[in-house]
Order: structure tokens, then C-alpha cells, then sequence
């Protein structure tokens, strides 16, 4: 069976933002449906979105949005991911 | 002959200036990630370009092949390719002990580039005569780690195959073809080598540049995450 390697923190917060900015604008987000695209389990979830809220990327725990910030911080992430992949680096 | 350490000394100019613009692109996955892994890209290139203001400098000196300024382009080169290949060779394994290794290997090169610098200063007049012939197997060496580095980002490529991931192989393939070329100028001093390795060399770093260039300034791409 092939093993899934681990994702660190960094790769966490990045899939977590990009599940939380996927949604349609008047959407409400609903976390366990963002659990199952994350693939994390509920209660670290939670803890994951209270740290992002304390970095001021979300708005707020229950129904979180992205800020300006998140936004910015989810488009520099992309692209360096992009350029990771482009220059053959795993990430 | 003026007009040739001229050309010489522009290509030397414009080659480090992109090497230094590439370090402002190579640097961000290290912002962002704050992973020493991601050092060696920056390392790796911001050395190269250091080496070319180098060979700039040696190129504008009366007697090029002797001083001290030829043997440390050639040493801060060699080193700017090691630092590349190292970061590809450990960029496969991401677990905790290769972060550890990669650390100490990152030291341990730093080190071995600062004692080989301070033996330059100190090395007598006769030892830096041998540059010509040593040159040639560093050079060698040189081309080994740019294939190697190559192979790995061609592999890369093979793996997920994507119009946008096949420039950077290409890149460095032409790197390596570029110092191939200058290994021949050295053997039978062929003019047409000398001017092709500079060529392949602008058109290599040219690549890298768009390459990250689009990627961070062109459209943006929708990601899977």
C-alpha cells in the first residue's frame, strides 16, 4: 500500500484556506463539509481555524470567511506552490 | 581583442544581473515556508551570479588566467552548482532526519566554501598557475551536478506531466551544455565554443526567468489542493 506522506502545518493552512475560499460569496460554510475536503479530524479542525483567526486570515470560528489578508496570504501561497511544482520541488 | 573582453565582460554583467533578479523569485517559497530546504535555490543562484560579477572583475585584469580573481569565480560557481544539486537530491526525502541532514550538509558546505576562499588568499603564486589544468575537472564536476539536477526536475516532470514544469529540465540541460561548451574553449581554445557557452548560458538563465516570472506575475492558475 502506498503510504500518503504528512503534511505539515504550512500545507494544512493552505488546503484549509483554499476549502474555506471555494465557496460561493453568500454561501455558508458548513465545517464538517470543510472536514471532508481537509481531511482532518473535527477537533483539530476547529483548533486549526481559531489559530487562523489569531493570524487574522479568517473572520470568524463557527462560519469562517477569508479576510483580505487570508486572500493575499491564500494567492502568495499558490503561486509559490506553483513554482515549486514548475521548478520540480516537492512541497 | 578589446571588443571581445568587452562582449565578455557585458555577458558577465547581464548574466548576474538576472542570477540576482532570480534570487528575489527563488527566496519567496523560503518567506513563505520558512524551511532551510528551500535555502538552496537562493544560495544556488545568488552564488552564480556572484561568480559572474567575479569573472567580470578577473576579465577586466591584465593577466586573467593568473590571478586570484579567476580561481574564485571558479570556486564560487562550483559551489553555486553544488548547492543546486544538493537542494534537489534532498527536496525528495522531506522527512525529519533529512531536514537534519540538509541542515548540517547546508553548515558544512558554507564552511568548506569560506576555508577554501581563505586557503585562495594564502595559496603561493605557483599553486594558482595550475588554475588551466584544474579547471578542466572542475568543470566536469560542474557538468555532473547540472545533469544531475536535470535528471531530477526531468523525472519531476515525467511523473506529472505538464506543459509549464519541462522549461525548468531545459534550463538546466542548457546550463550544462553551457559549461560542456567552455570545457572545450579551454581544450582546443575554439572561439565558437567559447561563443556558444555564453550564448546557451544567457539563453538558460533567460528560461529560469520567464519561468518565474509567469508564475508569479503571469495568470493565476486554478490549484488542487
Amino acid at each position: 500500500m502506498k503510504r500518503i506522506p504528512r503534511r505539515d502545518k504550512l500545507k494544512i493552512y493552505g488546503d484549509l484556506l483554499s476549502a474555506l475560499s471555494s465557496g460561493a460569496e453568500n454561501e455558508k460554510i458548513v465545517l464538517t463539509r470543510v472536514q471532508v475536503q481537509v481531511n482532518v479530524p473535527f477537533d483539530r479542525l476547529k483548533s486549526y481555524v481559531s489559530e487562523l483567526k489569531d493570524l487574522g486570515l479568517v473572520q470568524d470560528e463557527t462560519s469562517p470567511r477569508l479576510t483580505e489578508k487570508g486572500e493575499q496570504f491564500l494567492r502568495e501561497y499558490r503561486k509559490v506552490l506553483e513554482f515549486m511544482i514548475r521548478m520540480g520541488l516537492t512541497y | 581583442m578589446v571588443d571581445t573582453t568587452l562582449a565578455r565582460i557585458i555577458v558577465e554583467v547581464v548574466s548576474a544581473i538576472i542570477c540576482f533578479i532570480l534570487v528575489r523569485f527563488m527566496i519567496k517559497p523560503y518567506w513563505l515556508t520558512r524551511e532551510s530546504r528551500y535555502l538552496g535555490l537562493p544560495l544556488g543562484f545568488g552564488f552564480l551570479g556572484a561568480s559572474y560579477v567575479l569573472s567580470g572583475l578577473a576579465f577586466s585584469q591584465p593577466y586573467y588566467s593568473l590571478t586570484v580573481l579567476s580561481w574564485l569565480q571558479l570556486l564560487v560557481r562550483t559551489f553555486a552548482f553544488v548547492f543546486l544539486a544538493t537542494t534537489y537530491y534532498f527536496s525528495k526525502k522531506p522527512s525529519k532526519s533529512t531536514r537534519l541532514l540538509w541542515d548540517t550538509t547546508l553548515s558544512l558546505l558554507a564552511v568548506a566554501l569560506f576555508t577554501l576562499i581563505l586557503l585562495l588568499f594564502n595559496a603561493s603564486q605557483s599553486s594558482l598557475e595550475n588554475y588551466d589544468n584544474a579547471q578542466v575537472y572542475i568543470r566536469v564536476f560542474n557538468v555532473f551536478c547540472l545533469f544531475y539536477v536535470a535528471i531530477h526536475t526531468l523525472r519531476s516532470h515525467i511523473r506529472k506531466p505538464d506543459p509549464a514544469t519541462i522549461w525548468i529540465p531545459l534550463g538546466f540541460i542548457l546550463l550544462g551544455i553551457s559549461q560542456y561548451s567552455l570545457l572545450f574553449f579551454y581544450i582546443d581554445r575554439s572561439l565558437a565554443a567559447f561563443t556558444g557557452a555564453l550564448v546557451i548560458r544567457l539563453m538558460a538563465l533567460a528560461v529560469f526567468l520567464s519561468v518565474s516570472y509567469r508564475t508569479f506575475y503571469g495568470p493565476e492558475k486554478k490549484m488542487d489542493t
